[in-house]
């Protein structure tokens, strides 16, 4: 590799997602993103926020293939999210992601839950993806429930373990759609801790919450995002301390 | 402990049933009937010499048992195959799938099972048996197919986004989430399917196919032990179907405690 491609490379290393000009509609009246871009660097914590319905869930759902884009590009660890199918499932599979309702197989116990993708996926053996699971369930706190079944598990306890379950393929982004908001609210720390640790590792997030301190405390950068489109976003202490936009100041006065 | 009520029930239905019987055996012997029931065990089965030998209505059950049994694997493979066509992104497909669920749900299952033993197993040079097997088995494939797809789209759609999330390939999703999850939503109108294929299945005999509908018709055309026949005949089709419930029923408990 010559010195201009090296340079060029640790350059393009740094951002890890690059969003641009996104346009996404699923009724031809209202459409949900709108000229959309946005960039997230390697090892950053993006906080995205806004009211119900703004677009926030399908930011995310684009960003691993979940929902198509009408426009715009994506680009994830320079990988394109295009028409070609090894480019999407390599990104579905670099890219985790966690529900806001766990979404975790029913007949599957926990440690099957986290086992399926390194077997199916990077086809390790059961002896070494079960030494994976299990340093992901003490991560997070779950190695007892091991062989539990999710219906026997609390709310907080199974978003835990979809979290380990998202990670078990080693992703290099993970995104959170609402992780607590399906939770009693005795049941949301345990889990903001579990996310808050991934990010002082170093783990690239992208987070869609309504937990302000939280966000507050662990983030970078805030977007607050309104009918699909980005209102304002800036670096998380001068967001909240100094928002710009009038909309952004009302958003925050509501629910602060 | 049983509820008064349930008593009260039992003793209604007790009543009902003697006096249906009273009906019955009165009106027959008004009407000149003679009952043999004494004659009937024979036609099951006899013992020489300690061997037991079934007769012709075992046999029938015998043949019964193989049809509805082949049917039955060849209808849940259809059924399933059918489904997933009308699943499928592939507009072909979808299409296929429609056109044979609407011919088969709209004709006489008899004109069925005479088009293809009639038509089809000349120009195939098929069997009976096998023409029965193949009738039955499009028929109730095309009621299965249905039950398939209702279980199938019953599953939250956030299985399929978690899979998706995690990387797996379309063919593994199906295989290890959306079908272990639809079988027990399945398994429990696929045995009233099950039960219809049984009863459905008496229908071969038009075909001359010796099954237990078509070795009654003969036992009685040689003895005139009409009553007694059909009702025997009742009794075993009973008996087979109401214990196909029962395993199904088991079965379903322990999916269900696996799975919730
Ligand atoms: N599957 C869908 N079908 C139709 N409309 C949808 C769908 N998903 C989202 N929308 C619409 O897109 C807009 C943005 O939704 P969403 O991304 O879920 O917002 P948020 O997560 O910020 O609450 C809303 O108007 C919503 O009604
Ligand atoms: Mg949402």
């Amino acid at each position: 590799m010559n010195r201009e491609n090296q340079h060029r490379d640790e350059l393009m290393s740094d951002i890890i997602i690059q969003v641009s000009s996104l346009y996404k509609t699923f009724s031809a009246t209202i459409p949900a993103l709108v000229d959309f871009s946005a960039q997230v660097s390697r090892g950053e914590v993006l906080v995205v926020i806004g009211p119900s319905g703004s677009g926030k869930s399908t930011f995310l759902r684009c960003l691993n293939g979940l929902e198509e884009i009408d426009s715009g590009t994506i680009i994830i660890d320079g990988i394109p999210l295009d028409e070609n199918e090894k480019n999407r499932l390599e990104i579905r599979r670099e890219v985790g992601m966690v529900f806001q309702s766990f979404n975790l197989f029913p007949h599957k116990n926990v440690a099957e839950n986290i086992n399926l993708a390194q077997r199916l996926v990077r086809k390790k053996s059961r002896d070494q993806a079960m030494q994976t699971t299990m340093d992901l369930l003490r991560k997070v706190g779950m190695v007892e429930k091991a062989e539990s079944y999710p219906a026997e598990l609390s709310g907080g306890q199974q978003q835990r373990v979809a979290i380990a379950r998202a990670l078990a393929l080693r992703p290099k982004v993970m995104l959170f759609d609402e992780a607590t908001s399906a939770l009693d609210p005795e049941m949301i720390g345990e889990v903001l801790e579990v996310m808050s640790t991934l990010a002082r590792e170093g783990m690239t997030m992208v987070v869609v919450t309504h937990e302000m301190g939280f966000a507050r405390e662990v983030s970078d950068r805030i977007i607050f995002m309104e009918d699909g489109r980005i209102i304002e976003q800036g670096e998380t202490e001068s967001f909240f301390l100094a928002p710009k936009e009038e909309r952004t100041k009302r958003f925050l006065d509501q629910i602060l | 402990m049983v509820k008064k009520a349930t008593l009260i029930d039992i003793a209604k239905f007790s009543l009902l049933v003697i006096a249906a019987g009273w009906l019955l055996v009165r009106g027959s012997s008004q009407a000149g009937y003679n009952w043999q029931w004494y004659q009937v065990p024979r036609y099951l089965f006899t013992i020489e010499d300690g061997v037991f030998i079934p007769g012709p209505l075992l046999d029938g059950l015998w043949i019964t048992l193989q049809i509805t049994g082949c049917s039955l694997v060849l209808a849940t493979i259809i059924g399933l195959l059918t489904a997933l066509l009308r699943l499928s992104n592939s507009l072909v497909g979808r299409i296929m799938a429609r056109v044979y669920l609407e011919i088969i749900r709209n004709t006489p299952l008899l004109v069925q099972i005479f088009i293809i033993y009639f038509v089809l197993a000349p120009i195939f040079n098929l069997e009976r048996f096998l023409a029965a097997v193949i009738a039955l088995s499009l028929f109730e494939g095309a009621y299965a197919s249905e039950i398939f797809r209702a279980g199938i789209v019953s599953i939250h759609r956030g299985q399929w986004e978690a899979a998706h999330s995690i990387g797996l390939s379309v063919f593994d999703t199906w295989r290890t989430i959306i079908l272990p999850q639809a079988v027990t939503r399945i398994l429990p109108p696929l045995t009233s399917q099950a039960v219809s294929l049984i009863k459905d299945s008496a229908l071969v005999s038009t075909i001359a196919v010796y099954d237990l509908t078509m070795q009654g018709r003969v036992v009685i055309a040689e003895t005139f032990l009409t009553f007694e026949i059909w009702f025997t005949v009742a009794a075993i089709y009973l008996v087979l179907t109401l214990s196909l419930s029962q395993v199904a029923s088991l079965l379903e408990k322990r999916a269900r405690c696996r799975v919730w």
